[in-house]
Parts: C-alpha cells; structure tokens; sequence
C-alpha cells in the first residue's frame, strides 16, 4: 500500500468525475500546519494525500483485526461531495441523507457544496445561493465551519484556501486523535513492560505504526524519534537475561550488510518467539532510521550513526562469532562501510552546510573507508595476500592490534586442493621481501596479532594438544623450531620463518592431527570465505592478488582522500604513503614520489623522526631510480641528519658514501642543496671577535658534522650578515683551514677582510662537496650539541662579530711645546700613544717639511713616555721608564720595536731648521716686524700600523724654532763729546738659560768704538746668564766716526757676535743641539746683524710757538698766532749764507681763516743767537680742539729745524659768544 | 602500573619534545613505532578539539583499537598525549597534573628554549615515576 494519506469522498451526487481533476490538483497538500508529537504546531510541505471514494475496494478489503493493526491508514478526512438545485429536495432527500453520513463522529468531514449553476443564470445561481445558505445553517456549527461551495464554472481562488483549510483541518484532527490513541496504547503496554506476558513485538507494532503514521504525515522527527526509542527499548530487551535468543545472519546473503534496506526481509521472517532476531531486527530499525535521516537531508548524520552502528555491531557480531560463517563479521563490516559511503555520498551535496559539518563528513567518510580498508587487508592476509601489504606502521598498527577472527573451529582444508596449496606455496616463495636501499635491515613490522599458523590450529579441534606444544614451544616462541623440523633443506629467512611455509606435499588429504601449514591456512580459509561471500563482485577482488591490489588502493585512496578533504592531513598523508608504496611496488615511480613527498614533508615537519625515517629510504629509492639528483641528495642528507639512533652506523655511513658518490660522480651541474639539519655552525663561545674599523681578523667558528665519517671538503665558505640590514652584502669568506670534517665538532678559523663598521651575525656556511654545493643555515646553540639538531629560528642570533667605528686608535702630538733653536741640531719629541690599539710593527714616516733637515746619521731615541698623569708608582712602569733605546733612521722611516707597541712612547729625533737669513735686531730706527711664521716648520707624520699595515695614521705637525736672542739696541746716552753710549739688549726667546760668554760687535763703517776697540763691551760682566723669557743689556761705547758717505752707512750693517751656550731640557724645548760629531764644542756662536742709524745733524734753527695773549680762542675771534724763530749756530755751509728766511704757514682752510700773508721772506742775520718773531693773525672757523696753523721753513730742511713743541699739537677753540655773534664789541 | 603507555610532549608546532615508553609490558621496539603513529594521528583528533573547550585535560581524545589517547593541553599548546590502555580518567588526570607542574619548572629556567627539546634527566626520572605512580 503506498503511503499516503488517504481522504475519502462521499460522492453523494455522482459529481465526483467532475470534479476529480481540480480535486486532485491540490495533492500534495503544498502547506499543511499540523501538530507534532509534543502538540506543537509544525508546517508541514507537500504533504502527500490521495483521493478515494469510499467505495474503492481497497477500504473494503481488510479484515477488522487487520483494521486495528493499519488503523493509521484509515482515511484521515471525508469530503462530502453533493450538489442540490431545489430547497425541498435538499430538506427532505439530501439533509436526512448527509446527517446519516455525518453521524459517525469518528470521522473527520467536511461538505463541499457543488454549484453547477452557470454564472449568467441568476436564477440557479440565486437558488444555489439559497441552497447552500441553507446547507450552511444546518451542517456548520459554532465552533467549526464544515461546508463551502464550489462553483463547477470557474470557482474562485478563495474556494480553494477555504478547502485546503478545511481538508488540513480535517487530517489534523484526525492525527491529533490517532496520535493519542496510540500513544495510550504504548503507555499501557509500557506499564507491562517486566511482566511475564508483555511482549515486545506488540510493542514493536504500536510503535512502528505510529513512527509510520508520523512518516506519512512528513513528521519525519517524530517518526525517528518512535524508531530511537524503539532501538533502545529492544537493546534493553535483548540485552535482558533470559532464554537463548537466535542471533541471525545465517541465512544466504546476510553476509551483505541490508542496514540501508529496510525492506530486505520481512519482519514476519525474523521473528523469534516474542522478539526479533538481532542480527535483521538491528539492521531494520537503522535501515529505516537512515531513510528517515536522508528524508531530513541529514546524510551526515547517516554517516555519523552508521560509523558507530558498525562498530558497534561489529563488536555484537564478535560475541556470536562462535555461531556464524567464518570471517562473517569481516565481510559485513566491509559490505556495511562500502553501503554507507555509497549511499551518504549520493545524498551528500555539501551545499549548504557549515565548514566543521562539510569536514565532519568528510571525516566520517574516511573513517568509513579506513574501517573497510583494514578489514579488506585482515581478510587478504588471511587468504595469503600478507606478502603483498606494505609493513607500514598504519597497517602495522591497524591489524597487530586487531585479533584473528574467532571461529568456532578454523575451516579445514578442502579434498583436492593440492594445486591451490601449491599456488599459495609458490606466492610466498617468490614474494621476496622488499631489500631496502643502504642495506637498511629492519625488523619488519608485524600485520598480525599472533601468528596465524598458532592461532588456526589452536582452533582445530582435533588437534591434539601434544602436537600443538611440540609445534610452538620453541626456545623463542616464533615457531623457528617448528619451520625447521618442517623445512630442514630450507633457507630459513626471517619472513619464511614467519610464515611458515613448508615444503609443497604431494600428499592430498592431511593426516587429521598433522597441524596446517600455513599454506594450507591461507587455502582453507579462501574456501571458507567463498562459502561465507556472497557477493560475487567481493569475491572477485579477493581472487587474485591484482584483484586485490586494485579493491586495495580504492579503499585508502577514498580514506586519503576523504580525510584530506577533512583537513585530518596526518590520517590522510599516512595513507597517502600506503598507496606510494603501492605505486612503488608497481614501479609507477613518479606517483610514488609525489605521494612519499607528502608523507615525509609533514613528518619532518613536525619532528617526528621515527616515523620520518621509516618513509625516507623508500623516497629516496624512488628518487634514485628516477635519476632525481637533487631530491636524492636531499633525502640522503634528510637521512644522515635524523636522530644518530634511528640508524645504525653501518647504514648511516651507507648514507655519507652515496653522498660523497653522487657529489664526486658525474653530475651535469652544480646541485644545490641545503644541508641545514646536518652541518650546523655557531660562533665561538664568549664575547664577540671585535676588530677595529679595516682591520681583518680571523673568526673561528665551531662547525659540528652530522656525517657519521670524516668528510672532505672541496672549499668551505662563509657568510656574515650585517645584523642592522637584511641583506647580505658580504661575500662569502673561504676558509684557509684544511677541509675536512671530523664528525661532531670542528673549530675552523676563517679570515676577515676588512669589514664595515657594525655588528655580523653567521649568515649561511656554504661550501663544496665534489659538485655538490651545499649551504646551511643552521645555527646550532651554544655549548655541546645534543645529537639531534635543534633548530630555533626564534632566539636572537648573537653577533658574532662586530667592526667598531672608525676612531682614533693612535695619537701623536709633539712633546714639546716651546720653540727650538734654528739653525741647530736639535730633538724633535713626538708622543706615540696608541689608543687600545697595538701598533705592533708600526712604521713611523717622517717627512720634513722645507727648511728642516733629518738629521739620519743620528740615531733616533726611543723611551718610555710617561705623562704627567701617569703615575710612575707601579714597578713596571719605573722599570721601563729608564729604557731609552737607540734605533736608525732610513729615509725617514722608523721601525717602532715592539716593546713600544701597547704603551706610549717619545720618539726623539734630529733635525735641523735652516734659515738662511742673518737674523736682524732691532732698534728705535729700524723698528722690526717678528713674525711668528718664519720659525714655524713642518713635519708631516705617517704611522703605518695594524696586522697588515692597513691601519694609516697621518698627522703634520708644526714646529717652532728660533733664533736664542732677540736683541734691539738703543743709544742711551750722548756725550756733549760726541760719545754714543749703545746698549745692547739681549732677550731671551727659548725656554732654557741662556749662558752668554763672549759678544763681540763689529761696528759698521760710520761708527767705532771707543777704548779698546776689540768690539767687546764697555764692561766685561762674562759669562752673562740669561734665564728664559728674561732681558740683559750690554753696554757698548762707540763714537761716530768721521765718514761722509752716507750711502755706505746707510747700507752696511754692524754685526754682533754672540756666543753662549744653553742649558735646557729638551722635553721642554730648546737645548744644546746634539753634537754632530764627538767632541763637538758645546759653545754656540749667534749672529745677528744690527743696523746703526747715525745720529741726526745739529739743528741751525729753532721755531717755536709762543701762547697766545688771550685765554681762549673763540670761533670768529681775531687772534694773533707768533713764532720765535732763532738761529742755533752760524751755518757752515757758505750757499745759505743769506740772511733772508722763507716762511710759509700751512693752516687747514676749514678751520682757520688767516688773515695776513701766508708766506713770505723774513730777514734773520746768520749769527748764532739771533732771532726774530713772525706774527700771523687766524680767525679760527670751528669750535673743538684742532691743529693751530703751521709755520714751515721751506729752504730750510727739516732736519735742521728744532720745533718747540716737537711734533703736531691741539689747540682749544671754544663757540662763539651767544648774543655776539660775528659782533666785535666797541671796545 | 598499566602495560601500555607511552607518553608523548608535543610543542606547539606538533614537533615530539619528550617521549617516554612508560608502560610495563617489555618495550618492542615494532610497538614504539606504532605508539608514535597512533600518537601522531590522534594530532589530527586534539587541532579539532583544543578549540572548542575551556579544560585543560582533554580527555580520552581518540582510541585506536583497544589503546586510548588521553591529551593534555598545557602551556602555550604544549600538549602532553598518552597512549594507554583504557582505564578511568583520575589517575591520568593526576598524571597529567603533576607532569604539567614539573614542564612549568622546565619552561622557567632561562636555560630551555621553549619549543626545544626536554633533555633533562631530572624531568626524565619524576615523569617515571609518576607514571609508576598513576598509572
């Protein structure tokens, strides 16, 4: 019967085939609001309902015990069709008839009122009308409405609301009645629930009639809800101890799991006393759970209940194992995963759902697939297809752990299957287990929980005990013994050993306490396996070894692939490496590659290195194959670099060689290759090598080898990077050391180059192997490495190094300060101090300036500074401070001995300044300008110095020199007899005591002494100290002589002769010049030359200016200006004889007015002592202090004129008189 | 003393910083490796759950045949994962605890990396012994 809700038409006016089709159309009832299980309100879509009269032959059928068990499928509503045209009629034929209809309140109804009446007759419409209104107040009460009209010629749209309404009402209340019914029904029986005569297949009824009465009516949570409860209560039920229920599942086709089709077997077939069997009943109620959940759209939640059904029931299928065909539970596992992931995925859109869901699915379906994966391989194994599964941890894991299937009795081999013995025999004879690259021998991983051989035979009864211990008690318990007693002539391998395989018998028919041979396991248990599947198409992929491999990589490529797609990547990769294994046994090694890529990347990703190192040979393998150079390399140094106790040394050294093959072989080009995880490098413990601005240095670095051997390298290079900027700009330094690598820890030193100024960090260590270029960058920490690397990019990498800043790393000043005499030998000090710097080997350029000479006969001095804040206390220091050592001088180089190298020193050194000039004194009539930079020389100054003279200190000094005395003279005094008295002043301009001994003065012509005349001084006061900065004056007398040309006096010097000896230190400044030659007189010998002005001629004539009579001058005030003019002496020359004088008076025209004759002729008589007054009267024109006029002799010449006052002179002019202006008073 | 355990810190980064076969039953080394793939696997099961949960201690996160992974979220993701036959939660639970006290002690010496491998043999010893203690 189809599920539907069923509404009955009461066709009481045979209009039913007219109104069929409309009726009809509004089927599925498109909105319906009905009430749910809690009472609430629930909208319900396309509520599936069909029409039928009440004649139809399927409401005639059943029999009344039948109607109560289908009672939800009685019809929920009556439509009461009828169509009346006359009042009477309607009162007497059709009321009497619809209220007998009507009276069965156990029935939900409803009047539809036809109205055949055609729109343009409004006389049947109006009795229609009338009809109807009257129909209404008869059938309609309060609280319901039950009619409404339906016009045959185009009814309207609101007829069709007011018949969904009234249909929708209608099933509601029908539900709500029958809803409650049975919810009484299964409360009352649910009371009887512990009583002996409750029975849970009535219970079973009630409920699944309901679940399916809820179904029908769309209320599809209701209806699972019905089937959840019922799940529980039968779990309760059959869980309750009591008689011994039949399990199930013995009939054909069971082995396929029907947990997807409800409809698989009938109930009638799995009932059992008064419950269900299990095994069918357990897969009903999912079975129609899952169509309801896929009814909601909730395939995930299939999945979700179906992942744990199945294992659930797996484990219910465990406990009856003892009763079903062999491996029967394998089977069903795998037909239920594969129907559910089958049937999940097709309703599965993943449209519209979260991220987490759309994952959770996924998650669900790879979970789904691994179940089926590891199920198919227990199965292969047991038919003998365990050479072929790859001994991976996974499967390792998935099947050691998972126990042999628990049959009552093992099958036993069948008559006439010798030749399939020997097939299995030969399988497990040519499959050879898999020899790893490098000779890695590991202990294959087991895929077994114990060993099959054991766990068969145990289980075949009749098998004596005696035979079983003498098989398995062996020393070791792994059946060696027994492989041996079965095998002798055999190789016993460790795989043969493990799997037993005898010889192949010729005999057919075992002897019955002879134990199976392992063989023969794999041979019955295929048997067994054909008779428990059937499945042919199952079956078939268990029936060769392809057949399987291909069923095989279905499995894990959907579990990958689903797991992946749930972003599980660790479930996925592990799987991802299952089928690379598979490619690689097929040698589809491309494949492999990417898929073992997958697996080892996350591995060494996350560290996990046991893991890591069991795929990383099988990569590696396949890259060799593929001639993949690079990825080869890579994957041997990934292999050298695990944990040193993954391997063992034999292996690991298989690992250098191959490198160390590869890098020496024939390879096209340079590979690169990052071999961060293996050689790893850090800076020397402690502080930082620091070096000065273009200094080199040599940095060591601790480089530790992962390689198992010693390693020989073709170059080794480094890397700084500047930790202030990203890039490294630096290229990279080699290594000067010998290149071999000792495994552990190596120092290897590394020569600088002159660096920037700044802080490095180790960038990358590079270097070569045969062609193989390598660059690590890995940074091991401090201190001993442990034997697995760490790598940590998180902690700050300290400087390794750091290039200071230019700065001044030596200094050199001169050590003295004072000036030093010219023309002299004399030392030069300079102060050498280097500045936290050793200037060992340092070379001292010294290049004089122009004038100044090295002296390089001489030795140069070297000694031990010690400045004045040094403190001579320490030993040391007193102990050097005495050291002066001698070293040459070579074209003005000099060699700092290395005692000199850390301390400050003084380096003396000879020289010569020239003048060539005489030095002048200076007297009041040749006065002399000294300039300070005529004893100025200079010295430029180079030290070369650093570990490879790269370190350049360049500095000119100036040195002061000068002459010992500066001298002036004066005449002191004049004699009326015409004596000079000429003192000689001597100043001294050096810094130390002067000893005058001797001064000699050669007078120049015009000039000679007096006395003696040896030219020595008037008193002989020798020897004359002169301390420094101090003044003495010699006395000369001398006397003009009478010489008349005056050209030769004017141009002739005196010379002055001085010599003196000095004593002064040297650091201090001038001292007795270093004799050039032994023996040398201490005695020094000065010139200087003096010019000596003859005193001015006697004046003939004397002007002089007499006051003015009245107090003050005033402006515009006559005044009369009067000079005294008188004749000295006669004069000798006879061409002036006249007596006549002309005057002249100079005046400024701006202050003065004169008023009188400027010049003129005045008469004077040539004798001595005559004299004479010249009167100029002067109006003078501004007020202040101003220049009177003048009065000039013009023929007589200056010289000859003694003037009173001797030079130019102010007078005071005061302003004129207020009220007087220009006025001159009366009187 | 359970006859399976293997205990397992992993760093935040998933990268394995302390392991310990801290079962009784005679160590295999075939089993090891199982332990570390049925442990590296259950990662997948702990990134899931670490987000949607408050606690510390995890809980059994994922079984793999009759084994159970507990995990143990501690300091910056640092999570402890033990491998072990199925039992009650309290004993674990303490377990875990009094581990999470001893890596907070390593996790402050100046001297550990966080991140970096724990290769003190003091640590060693007191995570033995309290596994003889709790489990």
């Amino acid at each position: 019967m189809a599920d539907f809700l069923f509404l009955t038409v009461e066709d009481v006016s045979d209009l039913w085939l007219n109104v069929k089709e409309s009726f009809e159309g509004r089927v599925p009832v498109k909105k319906a609001c009905l009430n749910n299980k809690a009472r609430n309100p629930v909208f319900v879509d396309n509520l599936p309902a069909e029409f039928i009269q009440t004649t139809d032959s399927r409401l005639r059928s059943r029999f009344p015990q039948e109607q109560y068990l289908f009672w939800f499928r009685e019809p929920y509503a009556t439509v009461v069709l009828v169509t009346c045209e006359d009042l009477d009629e309607f009162k007497t034929i059709l009321k009497p008839r619809l209220k007998l209809i009507v009276q069965n309140d156990e029935r939900e109804w409803f009047i539809v009122f036809v109205s055949k009446a055609h729109p343009s007759n409004d006389q049947a419409s109006k009795m229609a009308k009338k009809v109807y209104a009257r129909l209404e107040a008869d059938f309609n009460t309060k609280k319901r409405e039950r009619c409404c009209k339906f016009d045959l010629h185009g009814p309207d749209a609101e007829f069709w609301d007011d018949f969904d309404s009234k249909m929708v009402d209608c099933i509601r209340n029908t539900l709500d009645r029958r809803v409650q019914f049975y919810e009484e029904e299964i409360r009352r029986l649910s009371e009887q629930r512990f009583t002996p005569i409750w029975n849970f297949c009535n219970f079973f009824i009630l409920k699944e009639s309901l679940a399916f009465m809820f179904e029908m009516s769309n209320l599809h949570e209701d209806s699972l809800r019905e089937y959840d409860e019922l799940e529980l209560c039968y779990s309760e039920s059959v869980t309750s101890p009591g008689k011994h229920r039949e399990f199930g599942g013995l009939d054909t086709g069971d082995d396929q799991a029907a947990l997807l089709n409800p409809g698989f077997k009938a109930l009638t077939q799995i009932v059992q006393d008064d419950v269900f069997r299990e095994f069918e009943f357990r897969q009903y109620i999912f079975a129609c759970q899952a169509k309801l959940l896929f009814k909601l759209s909730r395939p995930i939640e299939v999945a979700a209940r179906g992942h744990a059904f199945v294992v659930g029931f797996s484990k219910t299928l465990a406990l009856h194992e003892n009763s079903l065909p062999f491996c029967f539970r394998e089977v069903w596992v795998i037909t239920a995963c594969l129907g559910l992931i089958k049937s999940t995925t097709s309703h599965y859109d993943g449209g519209a759902v979260s991220i987490d869901t759309d994952k959770e699915f996924y998650r669900l379906q790879g979970d789904l697939y691994s179940l089926c994966r590891i199920k198919f391989m227990r199965l292969a194994y047991l038919i003998g297809y365990g050479v072929e599964i790859e001994k991976s941890p996974v499967n390792s894991a998935s099947l050691s752990m998972l126990p042999w299937p628990k049959p009552a009795t093992w099958p036993s081999i069948p008559p006439d299957s010798s030749a399939e013995v020997m097939e299995k025999e030969k399988m497990v004879l040519q499959a050879k287990s898999r020899e790893k690259l490098f000779d890695i021998h590991r202990k294959p991983l087991p895929l077994e929980p114990s060993l099959l051989l054991r766990e068969a035979n145990r289980r075949r009864a009749f098998l004596s005990v005696g035979n079983l211990s003498e098989l398995y008690d062996s020393a070791d318990g792994s059946g060696l013994d027994a492989n041996s007693k079965l095998s002798p002539n055999r190789s016993a391998s460790n795989f043969m050993t493990r799997t037993m395989s005898g010889p192949a018998t010729s005999e057919t028919s075992l002897p019955v306490d002879r134990p199976m041979r392992l063989s023969e396991i794999h041979v019955a248990a295929e048997h067994a396996l054909k008779q428990t599947i059937s499945d042919p198409d199952f079956m078939s992929s268990l029936s060769s070894v392809e057949e399987f491999e291909k069923r095989y990589m279905e499995l894990t490529k959907g579990a990958a692939d689903n797991y992946h797609r749930s972003w599980w990547k660790r479930h996925g990769v592990v799987l991802d490496g299952e089928i690379a294994a598979l490619f690689f046994k097929h040698g589809n090694y491309d494949l492999a590659v990417k898929s073992y890529e997958k697996v080892c990347a996350l591995y060494s990703a996350e560290g996990w290195e046991e893991l890591l190192a069991d795929v990383l040979p099988d990569l590696a393998e396949c890259q060799k194959i593929l001639n993949d150079e690079a990825g080869y390399l890579a994957s041997c140094v990934k292999l050298l670099s695990l944990d040193s106790t993954l391997f063992s040394s034999k292996e690991r050294q298989a690992f250098q060689s191959e490198v160390v093959r590869l890098a020496h072989s024939e390879m096209k080009y340079l590979v690169p290759l990052d071999v961060s995880s293996l050689i790893t490098f850090a800076g020397s413990a402690g502080p930082p090598l620091e070096l000065c601005d273009g200094d080199p240095g040599t940095l060591s670095i601790v480089v530790w080898s992962g390689f198992p051997d010693d390693i020989t390298l073709e170059s080794l290079s480094l890397r700084l990077s500047a930790s202030s900027s990203a890039d490294e700009g630096i290229k990279a330094i080699k290594s000067s050391d010998s290149h071999v690598l000792k495994p552990g820890r190596n120092t290897i030193s590394f020569d600088i180059p002159p660096q920037k100024p700044g802080s490095y960090v180790l960038g990358a260590l590079t270097g070569q192997i045969g062609k193989l270029s390598f660059r690590s960058h890995g940074f091991s920490q401090d201190g001993p490495v442990e034997t697995d690397e760490f790598m940590s990019f998180e902690t700050p990498t300290r400087p390794v190094l750091k290039v200071r800043k230019p700065r001044a790393l030596v200094d050199i000043t001169p050590a003295v300060s004072s000036a030093l005499l010219m023309n002299e030998l004399q030392w030069i000090g300079l102060i050498v101090k280097p500045i936290d710097y050793s200037l060992k080997g340092g070379i001292l350029h010294i290049d004089a300036g122009a004038e100044l000479k090295i002296e390089e006969s001489q030795m140069i001095e070297i000694e031990h500074y010690r400045g004045d804040v040094e403190h001579a206390s320490s030993a040391d220091s007193s102990a050097e401070a005495g050291r002066v050592e001698k070293i040459p001088i070579e074209n003005g180089k000099i060699k700092l001995p290395d005692w000199a190298s850390d301390v400050t020193t003084l380096v003396w050194f000879p020289v010569r300044a020239i003048d060539d000039t005489i030095a002048r004194g200076e007297s009041p009539a040749s006065p002399q300008k000294q300039s300070v930079v005529d004893g100025m020389r200079m010295i430029a100054l180079k030290l070369e110095f650093g570990v490879f003279h790269n370190q350049v200190f360049e500095r000119t000094i100036a040195v002061h020199f000068t002459n010992p005395f500066h001298v002036s003279t004066r005449v002191v005094d004049k004699c009326n007899d015409g004596t000079l008295l000429l003192q000689v002043i001597l100043c001294s301009e050096v810094k130390a005591t002067l000893h005058v001994k001797d001064v000699q003065l050669d007078l120049q012509s015009g000039f000679e002494h007096l006395g003696k005349g040896d030219g020595r001084p008037a008193s002989s006061l020798f020897p004359l100290v002169v301390a420094p900065s101090s003044r003495a004056g010699i006395l000369f007398i001398i006397r003009l002589s009478g010489t008349k040309d005056l050209d030769e006096v004017e141009n002739a010097d005196s010379m002055l002769n001085i010599k003196y000896g000095i004593s002064g230190d040297r650091t201090t400044g001038a001292h007795s010049p270093v004799p050039a030659q032994v023996g040398d007189s201490e005695e020094l010998l000065f010139k200087i030359a003096l010019r000596l002005k003859r005193p001015v001629l006697d004046p003939c004539l004397a002007v002089g200016f007499l006051p003015f009579s009245t107090d003050s001058l005033r402006v515009g005030q006559l005044v009369n200006m009067k000079w005294r003019v008188e004749r000295l002496k006669t004069p000798e020359d006879s061409n002036i004889s006249s007596d006549e004088i002309l005057y002249q008076v100079d005046a400024n025209p701006q202050n003065w007015m004169v008023a009188g004759r400027k010049c003129g002729h005045v008469s004077l008589s040539n004798e001595q002592g005559s004299r004479m007054e010249i009167t100029v009267t002067c109006i003078p024109l501004v007020s202040g202090y101003v220049h009177p006029p003048q009065l000039g002799l013009p023929e007589v010449g200056e010289v000859n004129i003694s003037c009173n006052p001797a030079g130019p002179h102010l007078v005071c002019v005061l302003p004129p008189a207020l009220s007087t202006s220009y006025c001159i008073p009366a009187a | 003393m359970a006859s399976t355990a293997c205990f397992v810190i992993v760093s935040k980064n998933d990268i394995p910083i302390y392991e310990a076969e801290v079962g009784s039953a005679p160590k295999k080394e075939d089993l090891a490796h199982q332990h570390q793939f049925i442990l590296h696997a259950a990662l997948d099961v702990v990134q899931d759950l670490a987000w949607t949960t408050n606690a510390m201690f995890l809980r059994s996160v994922d079984r793999f045949s009759d084994l159970v992974v507990s995990v143990y979220d501690s300091v910056v993701h640092t999570r402890f994962m033990l491998l072990h036959d199925p039992r009650s939660d309290d004993g674990i639970k303490s377990f875990f605890q009094e581990v999470h006290e001893l890596y907070i002690k390593i996790f402050l010496n100046p001297l550990y990396l966080p991140g970096s491998r724990i290769t003190s043999s003091h640590f060693d010893t007191k995570v033995r012994a309290l596994a003889r203690k709790y489990l």
